[in-house]
């Protein structure tokens, strides 16, 4: 009996130290895109940063056309220079022909005004596809790219695994830009009646927000537009219907802003420690606008 | 798998224990602490899937990649056992039939969870596939057990056990073999290669050959001292280091068990090694195994997607007509099943090992990092213990086992098929 008490808390030591050890920690960037050295700091004057937000587009069906259209038309009011893409960037089996209907044809206007768009993928989304050129995902699951006083942060949230992780963490420590926005496909704030929030995401991803002083994330999945109150500093949206629409969004109190009866995409521009955003249906109805500040820089 | 099966007097065997003492031998003695574990994750994650999640993502790796080497090592040591002359899985003849009907089971498994993902267009989720080779021999053995309770055993040799017990347990060990040379190499959070492992696992193996001629009789030096050198040798090179003991087992203590049941010890006899150490491993798998439940089976309700359908009807579908499929294949090539066993039993059987539960959430965790796809597939694992209710629906209407029609015997006593 007392082999076996000796024994089991023998056991017991090991796999806790282990668990201590798996505790959220700092931990050095491993595989993943290079980060680079930390950049100087930025010049005083910087211009605007306007792009466009889509998620769950993929479709090539006409409500994914439609979104399009009024993208361009927006471009008059907003110039928009890039577009966020929040993966299920194409429903279908990736091909040639696919690629064309889904994104393609349905972004000509865009591409053709030289829009580029930064995508991040979905459940949905073929792992190569990020080796589609016009995805803007240089062959990267996950990725980090600055314009101006902003850094964006691309991840893929099928495979959060620890090298993506660490990478994250790297590159967001490494950060001295203003703003810092994160973009990605499953939601850890959504009141879609369907998925809903991803608490095992919000677990692993939250923190890391915090510590480093996220502003804004971007997720889809839930096909539905919604905008949450400001959560430890971060504002949270959905925008997973800028193609595939599915009624249904759970009340909180936690939303800000919630819509549901259209396809529609964002508009976002940053002007030094301001955030604006609109979001704009197919038809060209506003539902939701407003603004963010940036707190000090971090 | 080991399945410590409770003498019927157990409880006259340990007169001094306390009533929770014999309810934690029951739980153990049929496998319930990982359901436990399981439950308790479930409804927890349900309830408050915040605390949930950061205590089972701490706990995770040294559950699954360390305590989860113990549950796997007393399964090897297990097989190890039977493999010896005299024993169920010495004869080659007897692992063919169920070799082939595995290998269908899980290729027809696989087929079908390709089909539907690439139905539901969610092509990630391919390289998943590995979850439907995934059996719970546990649930397989008690299940099977309890259909052929009243069956008649084979005609000869007097051993009280329907061949449908060892022919789905041997179904069910070639399945999982199969799952786990798949994901061997595939360890999601094995560190980067960094050598030099080959001289550790050398060195394991070498201690374990000098214990073993030494006719050191207690097991724990191999499993801590020869385990933990293999086990950090497969973790430096990238391999699932919850298979640390399988090249350790060969070399410790052995003893020959009884012959009427595969995979049930003879009681203990304390202090007696190594018969005792097996009960008392046995226990530590069991603590490995609740964590295991309880670390893995947390998924909240709506977290179901094409993962958790793909892997449900890959495990419920896919490999019980590929079963039924390989058997016929082995018949059409001229082999032979166990007496007492035709076509409908082979069905019932295919159903009970359709449960992948704890060998599918295993390889589940092994494939993916934790987030929504894992969850989708966990969900599919769990919800795959409908081949519980199914295989008795399934044997109740093709009147297998406890379940055959009575018949009047010539000599006017009632009868079982």
């Amino acid at each position: 009996m007392f082999g076996l008490f000796v024994s089991l808390s023998l056991l017991i030591a090991v796999l806790g130290a282990a668990a201590v050890a798996e505790m959220p920690q700092s931990t050095a960037a491993q595989n993943g895109p290079a980060i680079g050295p930390p950049p100087a700091p930025p010049p005083a004057a910087l211009q605007a940063v306007r792009f466009a937000v889509i998620g769950d587009n993929g479709t090539g069906d006409q409500p994914e056309f439609d979104v399009a259209r009024q993208m361009v038309a927006s471009r008059a009011q907003v110039p928009f220079d890039f577009v966020l893409m929040l993966g299920d960037n194409l429903y279908g089996r990736p091909s040639a022909r696919e690629f064309d209907d889904a994104f393609a044809r349905p972004y000509k206007p865009l591409l053709d005004a030289g829009v580029r768009f930064h995508a991040i993928l979905g459940n949905h989304d073929a792992l190569d596809n990020r080796l589609y050129p016009l995805f803007g995902m240089d062959g990267q699951r996950y990725y980090t790219w600055a314009r101006e006083n902003t850094r964006f942060f691309g991840i893929d949230t099928n495979r959060l695994d620890d090298a993506q992780m660490a990478w994250l963490e790297n590159a967001l420590k490494r950060s001295f830009e203003r703003w810092k926005i994160v973009y990605f496909h499953h939601a850890i704030y959504s009141g879609g009646t369907r998925h809903g929030s991803n608490i095992e995401l919000r677990v692993r991803l939250e923190p890391l927000f915090v510590r480093y002083g996220v502003n804004v994330v971007f997720s889809g999945h839930d096909h539905i537009y919604q905008r949450f109150k400001p959560r430890k500093g971060i504002t949270y949206f959905v925008e997973g219907a800028s193609g595939k629409l599915r009624k249904g969004i759970n009340a909180s109190a936690e939303s800000a802003a919630a819509f549901d009866q259209d396809q529609s995409f964002m508009l976002v521009e940053i002007a030094g420690a301001e955030l604006t955003f609109r979001t704009i249906t197919r038809t060209g109805r506003v539902v939701d606008a407003g603004a963010i500040g940036a707190g000090p820089t971090s | 798998m080991a399945t410590h099966v409770m003498p019927t007097d157990w409880r006259h065997a340990v007169p001094t224990r306390s009533r929770a003492a014999g309810s934690l031998h029951y739980l153990t003695g049929h496998y319930l602490l990982l359901p436990l574990g399981a439950a308790v994750a479930f409804v927890w994650a349900n309830v408050d899937g915040f605390s949930y999640y950061t205590v089972a993502h701490a706990l995770a790796f040294p559950v699954n990649a360390i305590a989860m080497a113990l549950f796997f090592g007393l399964v090897a040591q297990e097989i190890f056992e039977e493999t010896a002359p005299g024993r169920a899985l010495h004869q080659w003849s007897r692992w063919v039939v169920p070799m082939i009907a595995a290998a269908a089971g899980v290729t027809v498994g696989a087929i079908v969870y390709g089909l539907y993902v690439e139905w539901k267009l969610e092509p990630m989720l391919h390289v998943t596939w590995p979850v439907v080779a995934g059996v719970d021999v546990a649930f397989a053995y008690f299940v099977v057990k309890a259909v052929f309770h009243r069956s008649a055993g084979p005609p000869k040799g007097g051993h009280n056990v329907h061949p449908a017990v060892p022919f789905a347990l041997l179904l069910a060990l070639v399945s999982n073999v199969i799952g786990v040379v798949v994901i061997a190499p595939v360890f999601a959070n094995a560190a980067e290669r960094t050598g030099g492992a080959a001289v550790l696992m050398a060195a394991a193996i070498g201690v374990a050959w000098w214990l073993q001629r030494r006719h050191v009789k207690q097991f724990w030096p191999y499993i801590w001292v020869a385990g933990g050198l293999s086990w950090l040798a497969l973790y430096l090179e990238g391999f699932h280091p919850a298979l640390a003991l399988l090249p350790i087992i060969p070399f410790m203590p052995h003893a020959r068990r009884r012959l009427d049941e595969l995979f049930a010890d003879e009681a203990d006899q304390r202090g007696a090694t190594p018969r005792h150490f097996e009960h008392v491993w046995h226990y530590h798998a069991q603590a490995a195994l609740f964590l295991f439940g309880l670390v893995n089976a947390g998924v909240v309700l709506t977290g179901y997607g094409t993962g958790t359908w793909a892997t449900l009807a890959a495990l419920l579908l896919g490999r019980t007509a590929g079963i039924a499929i390989g058997v016929g294949l082995a018949l059409a090539l001229g082999l032979t099943l166990p007496a007492n066993l035709r076509a409908r039993e082979v069905i019932v059987i295919a159903l009970a090992v359709s449960v992948g539960f704890t060998l599918s959430l295993f390889f589940a965790t092994t494939l993916l990092p934790p987030g929504p796809q894992l969850a989708e597939l966990k969900l599919g694992a769990l919800l795959s213990l409908l081949g519980v209710p199914l295989t008795f629906i399934a044997a109740r209407l093709l009147h297998v086992g406890r379940f055959a029609r009575a018949h009047v015997h010539p000599h006017g006593k009632h009868r079982g098929a």
